[in-house]
């Protein structure tokens, strides 16, 4: 995508004194300030395409490959694709249909993620804001990120059991750590001058946070949200899978190894990654255009 | 109206351990309504000056007032316009100049008026519902002056507001202040390096020294305004702040104290 600034808005400081600036001579009433323009060009189409065929042929000749050499039914794009339609028109997977599947995997996941990233914003706009926070609380926090997720299996079934509440934990605790260290690296990089002009506006601590911290951290917010998202979707196949929640796509995944439904596990790994893939597409990267692209911020990722 | 009793501040510099010297024992009062310039070199202090009666920073030692009280905090009686564009970027134009008014608790309709009122004052009508980024350098200073005055205060500081832009920009800005100092009179303290600066706009102009210097040189500034910029008296006042700048010692570091040995280049930019 291609952005151009269509106007010098320089141009409006010169003149006598008395003179408004007018916008440059687009005639219009309001000025056009920005125009985002949209290309799409063959190349880049061809490009785009070619960035999804090339995987699945690669995913196919290994299919084939392991199929004929191990004499292993190692499931093709296609086969998968078979049973997904198979299962999308209600066939059970593992007792229960794929939809009751994703809808339980999605709901610990989103609770999982919503507890993560409230508790991991405000954490971290308080440890970026207080410098004796930050120290006495960082330390364990870089150190919860350099826990791997399964991990957590013991320690989650000795606090919640077995079952999904440990899963949700497993998915809070993963997905937190990156948030609060991001936010916080968000916030100590907002500009000193900001956080003076602000307060010689007569902002009190809530308008601070609100409207000075929290926007002026996003870019960074949003990385981390990126990052704790990943983590968190990473850990709920593995806290389906050994905590034993009897639903899930993650506990698919590991049971349908015992019917031999290799396709079936196909089918939840390619509909994780599509969900994966949705959440960043779909959701994060229209929130970074619509926030910090537009407020002419950069990116940090 | 802004009174500095013996005003002494220390920086410990965090990399090196060293303490530096920023002011001391600086003692200056500027009235109601007068127009004062604080010039020096880079480094002198200046912008620690402007920073303790805005209430960014507070004195080692000594006292700053404003209107007879002691300086503690921030706050928008005393409208700051800082050098750099301190907008919020991620505000439009209006706002931005709504952010204070919105904080001190003004009712919707008075708001409103006021926005327009002093985006229109600074001519920025049609850029309105701009976003900083979008402004150019000239525009943004503008947006950071309405959005102070909005707010009525009773002191404009100004820390080299139109240090960064290019010369053209610079005057015509400098004759919108005026304009606007004319119509909503406030006492106004203005940091420069910039000498023909200091002479066009104050009514004194105050020579900064570096610590352990202090204040050099205190001049009233009597021409009747509108000012010439190319006129004879602007010139001789010119040259005799020049004079007064060519004598002071360079103090971008503490260590480069050696007077006299090295002419101020006045011209430099930014």
């Amino acid at each position: 995508m291609e952005r151009s600034v269509s106007t010098s808005p320089g141009k409006a400081d010169f003149g006598p004194p008395s003179h408004r600036p007018s916008p440059p001579t687009t005639g219009a009433a309001a000025p056009v300030l920005y125009v985002a323009r949209r290309r799409i060009s063959l190349s880049g189409a061809l490009v785009t395409l070619a960035s999804i065929v090339i995987p699945l042929a690669l995913w196919w000749g290994v299919a084939v490959l392991v199929t004929q050499m191990r004499g292993v039914p190692f499931p093709t794009p296609l086969d998968t694709f078979h049973r997904l339609l198979a299962l999308a028109r209600g066939r059970l997977l593992v007792d229960f249909t794929i939809y009751r599947h994703l809808g339980d995997s999605l709901r610990r996941w989103g609770i999982g993620f919503s507890l993560a990233t409230s508790l991991g914003i405000i954490s971290g706009l308080l440890l970026g804001w207080s410098r004796l926070l930050e120290r006495l609380s960082m330390p364990t926090v870089t150190v919860l990120q350099l826990i791997p997720g399964l991990a957590w299996v013991p320690v989650a079934i000795l606090l919640l059991g077995i079952g999904e509440r440990s899963t949700v934990f497993m998915i809070a605790v993963t997905s937190f750590a990156p948030i609060v260290i991001n936010t916080t690296a968000g916030v100590k990089g907002v500009n000193e001058l900001l956080v003076r002009a602000a307060k010689m506006l007569g902002a009190d601590g809530r308008t601070l946070f609100l409207r000075v911290l929290l926007p002026g951290s996003l870019p960074h917010l949003l990385s981390g949200l990126r990052v704790g998202f990943a983590n968190g979707w990473r850990v709920l196949v593995a806290g389906e899978m050994v905590v034993g929640t009897g639903t899930g796509l993650g506990y698919s995944i590991i049971q349908s190894r015992w019917t031999l439904d290799y396709a079936g596990s196909f089918v939840c790994i390619a509909i994780i990654c599509m969900i994966g893939l949705i959440v960043e597409r779909g959701l994060l990267l229209p929130l970074e255009r619509r926030t910090v692209d537009r407020w002419g911020l950069a990116r940090t990722t | 109206m802004i009174e500095f009793q013996q005003v002494s501040k220390l920086f410990p510099n965090d990399e090196t351990g060293q303490i530096v010297q920023a002011l001391q024992d600086i003692t200056l009062s500027v009235e109601e309504n007068e127009f004062v310039c604080v010039l020096g070199p880079s480094g002198c202090g200046k912008s620690t000056l402007l920073n303790l009666v805005a209430g960014f920073e507070r004195p080692t030692s000594g006292r700053v007032l404003f209107d007879g009280r002691t300086v503690r905090q921030a706050g928008p009686d005393r409208g700051v316009v800082f050098q750099e564009s301190a907008l919020l970027p991620w505000l439009t134009v209006e706002q931005n100049v709504d952010f204070g008014l919105h904080n001190l608790g003004y009712d919707r309709d008075e708001r409103k008026e006021r926005v327009q009122r002093f985006v229109s004052l600074v001519g920025l009508s049609d850029f309105r519902r701009a976003r900083p980024h979008q402004l150019s350098g000239g525009m943004k200073q503008r947006v950071q002056i309405a959005r102070v005055l909005a707010l009525s205060p009773r002191a404009l500081l100004m820390d080299e507001p139109f240090g960064a832009l290019d010369a053209q920009t610079r005057d015509h800005l400098q004759d919108e202040l005026l304009h606007i100092w004319e119509i909503e009179r406030k006492t106004a303290l203005f940091v420069t390096h910039n000498v023909e600066e200091a002479v066009y706009l104050a009514d004194r102009v105050v020579v900064l020294a570096p610590a352990p210097d202090g204040i050099a040189a205190d001049v009233p500034i009597s021409m009747r305004r509108p000012r010439g910029r190319f006129s004879d008296d602007m010139r001789e006042a010119t040259m005799a702040l020049l004079r007064v700048l060519a004598n002071l010692p360079c103090c971008v570091l503490p260590s480069s104290r050696d007077r006299g040995t090295e002419v101020l280049s006045l011209q430099e930019g930014g």
